[in-house]
């Protein structure tokens, strides 16, 4: 996915255009909030909640010891499955890449049974059997973004010089050293984008997981607010998965992309 | 993929493909012949349950009822998508709202998220369901059509402009057509989506639907059924993608070039 990018956008347009522009966006967030505002004091709390309520209550989720666990928990989960699902999406790309006679395997069979699996249905199947905890939530993940990442990796080995993988064997016999060398070089910009989009599903996996088996993380603070009809929490939790979502791809994901882009890697 | 039948490679890698599919068979077997069977149920007590699915009234209908929800759903998202990428295209002044702010908001904002905020406002329900799928829908239309309309070849609009000056003769017969593959792409891809959002709206959100029947066999432990469910909508995905949208996407690609 392209992200946008507003210095590169606006700034060949003349000042009156980069104000509408500026007016238009930040306008709309105005808007929606002073709607959302009117709405609440028109409809009951318990349908829409104050902003201001729901903002001391994302407050509260980022300060509160009790509910950094929450948050910590959740983040810990996403980040390990994201991990795991990366490492075991790359594996299996690589698998038909030197053994062909498991091309069909791959990416006949695994490929799109993976893909086709319902998210809810890793998530009933974990818990029945595994039971609730830690690992069946990182199972569940794992299991569901390992067929993004096998995507993407499948797409990089596709694209990468095969002159340059041929030359890198004049060299040396170690495979190893080959691949440490030269195929998962050439791969990182395919697999921080699988990264990429491994975290964005990632989040709305976890809470998934989380709404069935477990005692901790945002998923089960969501389940708790709902059946208890207190909708600040379910808003407040639901914007502050938005900003952590925000925050970590500006400060882990767009710099790992911009050190990997293809440019940086001369490919 | 047809041309590795011929060399002898090919072959043999999908005779392995197809010794796969046995092994996972045959451990399936064994695995549901040691545990429970509301642990593990075997292929037949699961393909018994299918066939059960497929007599009963009742649930046939709750598979339509899944349908409807889908089509529903990625209609609404698709026109709301693709107005807001066109208002964004044409009007330089909104895209910075649309592309910038909207989109990225939609896009972190979980589809659990908006299931329990619907719950809340419409109740538990088909809006609920449709609403929550046309929600998670809606950036995937928005970034896919940008996608479309930025990748337009200016020099054929240029050509269009010296033929003829109405507006409308131009978007019908030269932008529309260009954008065709896009589209195509972008209702498959919603409608990939659409099936795994759906079983979690109607799980948490719907009194029909497929999600619906799946709760109700996960809290009766009817594994048989669980994994029925599943089946169908692995069934129904991979084969609407590969005998519905991959040869109308080929059949765009040869018309309209390809995305």
């Amino acid at each position: 996915m392209a992200a946008f990018d507003p210095a590169k956008k606006t700034a060949g347009l003349p000042p009156m255009k980069r104000f509408l522009s500026h007016l238009s966006a930040e306008g709309l967030v105005v808007l929606a909030i002073v709607f959302w505002w009117l709405l609440s004091l028109e409809l009951p709390e318990i349908i829409v909640p104050r902003p201001l309520k729901v903002a001391e209550q994302i407050w509260i989720l980022f300060s509160d010891l009790k509910y950094i666990g929450h948050v910590a928990a959740s983040t810990i989960r996403v980040i390990l499955g994201v991990f795991i699902a990366v490492v075991f999406g790359t594996l299996l790309a690589l698998l038909p890449h030197w053994f062909p006679l498991l091309d069909v395997i791959v990416h006949e069979r695994i490929k799109p049974f993976l893909n086709s699996f319902p998210s809810v249905g890793w998530a009933i199947l974990a818990i029945i059997w595994f039971g609730p905890s830690h690992g069946t939530i990182v199972f569940i993940m794992v299991m569901i973004l390992t067929p993004f990442c096998l995507v993407n990796v499948s797409e990089g080995l596709k694209e990468i010089d095969l002159e340059l993988l041929e030359m890198a064997r004049s060299f040396t016999r170690r495979p190893v050293v080959v691949l440490f060398k030269v195929t998962l070089p050439l791969l990182m910009p395919y697999i921080i984008s699988a990264v990429r989009i491994a975290y964005g599903v990632g989040w709305k996996i976890a809470l998934v997981a989380e709404l069935f088996g477990s005692e901790s993380g945002l998923g089960f603070l969501l389940q708790q607010a709902q059946s208890v009809a207190d909708s600040t929490t379910v808003f407040a939790t639901c914007l502050a998965i938005v900003v952590i979502f925000w925050v970590g791809e500006k400060i882990v994901i767009n710099p790992l992309s911009r050190n990997f882009s293809l440019e940086k890697i001369g490919a | 993929m047809t041309s590795s039948t011929l060399d002898p490679a090919g072959r043999k890698a999908r005779l392995a493909g197809h010794l796969f599919v046995l092994a996972f068979l045959a451990i399936w077997i064994l695995y549901s012949s040691l545990v429970e069977s509301y642990v593990m149920p075997g292929p037949w007590l699961v393909f018994a349950r299918l066939g059960l699915m497929f007599t009963d009234v009742h649930e046939i209908g709750h598979m339509f009822y899944s349908f409807a929800h889908i089509i529903a759903s990625v209609a609404i998202s698709f026109v709301i998508g693709t107005a807001l990428a066109f208002l964004a295209h044409y009007l330089g002044t909104f895209e910075r709202m649309v592309h910038g702010r909207l989109s990225p908001f939609l896009n972190s904002f979980s589809g659990i998220g908006w299931t329990f905020l619907a719950i809340i406002w419409f109740g538990i329900s088909d809006v609920t369901v449709i609403f929550v799928i046309s929600m998670v829908l809606i950036p995937f239309a928005i970034i896919n059509m940008r996608e479309a309309l930025a990748n337009l070849d200016q020099e054929r609009i240029e050509m269009s402009v010296s033929f003829t000056r109405s507006g409308w003769r131009r978007f019908r017969l030269v932008i529309l057509p260009s954008l065709y593959p896009f589209m195509f792409a972008t209702i498959r891809i919603s409608f990939g989506v659409a099936w795994k959002v759906a079983l979690t709206a109607e799980l948490f959100g719907g009194n029909t639907g497929l999600g619906y029947m799946l709760n109700l066999a996960r809290q009766d432990f009817d594994m048989p059924l669980v994994i029925a469910v599943i089946v169908i909508i692995i069934a129904f995905v991979y084969s609407t993608d590969r005998w519905i949208f991959m040869p109308i996407q080929a059949h765009l690609a040869r018309h309209h070039g390809s995305v």
